[in-house]
């Protein structure tokens, strides 16, 4: 698993890392059952501040990503490793469309974000 | 396997460090040891019987020989040993967990070999017949517990690799990831055995066996308990690449393979094949000189290290670690 963060772009510290984990798990980079470098270490590893590794996975587990146990650490989830397949194929019906309609990876992001609301 | 784009020269990257040292403990000390032991020996010859007790079955004494028969074995035994020893160390030795092994290795040996005969001799001292020879467990477990306090001590004793770094680049064929100057970025990996049920069953049923075959059922139980628990941990490692370098620790943060990233000559992918390279799974020594964490056969991170040093790691997606491995100790130079 890959963590990369950049302290100058505008998204929060927290957020950059959610979103990795969650892209991964959607990947299939890390299936259910797999453990996430407990906090120290990864906030150690990224020179960031451990509350915002903490903030990250907590974002994770209420989304129902994570399992956050004591003694176990952070630990992907059952529910998070579900079949992404059937998304990943509507994903590239809607890559294909808005390329085959000319438009902008913007508008059709704007579209998906106000549509996911 | 000694990269040759070091900004260092041949001889002083060759060297292998530590040598007057390495020489004492794998020669020096089972020398001590067997000289110790030899004229102890040969003081109580005169107080032990002819031939000498030198088997024990279950039926207590099964085996004789003579005096000479005795000893000689053990002087060779511990002298071949200790040789072998220092080979590892003297040529092989440029990794302090290489020289650490043989010194410890051969300090076990000398120290065990020799308290075992030690103890065969004193349990026949002013006995007339073989036959009535006394018991040699205690002696046995006596000689083990020293042998390993002494490796566990001059394991601790061995020097540690001075810190090597370089500030040479790393070469423009390795492989990279892009990073941006702001970016900080860290690879993490999980490698070895998942199943931890599976493991637990495995300890159980080992420890079932030895109980209901020795009877000795505490022993069994203690052994499952201690055994069980510390080989899920130590059968499941974690690779972390980051700012500080490569790190590869087990589950119970110890053994640790560590390279400072201003150690770092070069990350590189390759197959091993555990049992041919390193001769079995492990914290391991090959016979190339390269250590390793060998968790399982397969595509492996494979780091050229200052000082002439190769560590592996074997661990998935090895490719993204060497990349990130490069990129981050390009960017530290």
């Amino acid at each position: 698993m890959l963590f990369r963060i950049d302290p100058s772009a505008p998204e929060p510290l927290f957020a950059q890392l959610s979103a990795q984990v969650r892209s991964a798990v959607a990947r299939g980079d890390l299936s259910a059952g797999e453990r996430l470098p407990a906090g120290r270490d990864l906030a150690g590893s990224l020179e960031v501040n451990l509350h915002t590794v903490l903030r990250a996975y907590q974002d994770l587990r209420d989304e129902g990503l994570l399992e956050l146990r004591r003694g176990r650490g952070a630990v992907i989830s059952e529910r998070a490793a579900q079949d992404y397949r059937p998304l990943h194929a509507a994903i590239a019906t809607v890559v294909a469309t808005s390329r085959c309609l000319g438009l902008a990876p913007e508008t059709t992001t704007a579209l998906l974000k106000e549509a996911l609301r | 396997m000694i990269p040759n784009r070091a900004a260092t020269t041949p001889d002083e990257r060759n060297r292998v460090p530590h040598r007057v040292s390495t020489t004492w403990w794998t020669l020096g000390l089972p020398a001590v040891v067997l000289a110790v032991c030899g004229t102890l020996a040969l003081a109580w010859r005169s107080e032990l019987p002819e031939p000498l007790a030198a088997h024990w079955g279950p039926q207590g004494v099964d085996g004789t020989s003579s005096f000479v028969g005795l000893v000689l074995p053990v002087i060779g035994a511990t002298g071949l040993l200790s040789v072998g020893m220092w080979a590892v160390g003297f040529f092989l030795g440029r990794p302090a967990m290489t020289r650490r092994l043989a010194n410890a290795m051969a300090a076990w040996f000398a120290v065990f070999l020799a308290g075992v005969l030690l103890g065969v001799l004193a349990a026949q001292r002013g006995v007339a017949d073989a036959a009535h020879a006394g018991d040699i467990d205690r002696a046995l477990t006596l000689g083990a517990a020293l042998a390993t306090a002494s490796a566990v001590a001059i394991a601790l004793l061995t020097p540690e690799d001075a810190p090597h770094s370089t500030a040479a680049p790393i070469p423009a064929d390795a492989p990279t990831v892009p990073l941006a100057n702001s970016e900080q970025i860290t690879w993490v990996r999980a490698v070895g055995q998942r199943s931890g049920p599976g493991i637990a069953l495995a300890v159980l049923t080992f420890s079932a066996v030895l109980g209901a075959t020795t009877r000795q059922w505490p022993l069994a139980i203690v052994l499952a308990l201690v055994l069980g628990p510390m080989l899920i941990a130590e059968l499941r490692w974690t690779v972390t690449v980051d700012r500080n370098g490569l790190t590869a620790r087990s589950g119970l943060r110890w053994p640790t393979l560590h390279v400072p990233l201003d150690e770092v000559e070069r990350a590189e992918v390759v197959t091993v094949r555990p049992l041919r390279d390193f001769g079995g799974f492990g914290l391991r020594i090959g016979l190339d000189g390269r250590t390793g964490a060998v968790l399982r056969k397969g595509p492996a991170l494979q780091v050229h290290r200052t000082g002439g040093r190769v560590v592996v790691v074997t661990v998935d997606d090895a490719e993204t670690g060497a990349a990130v491995l490069n990129t981050l100790a390009s960017r530290a130079r």
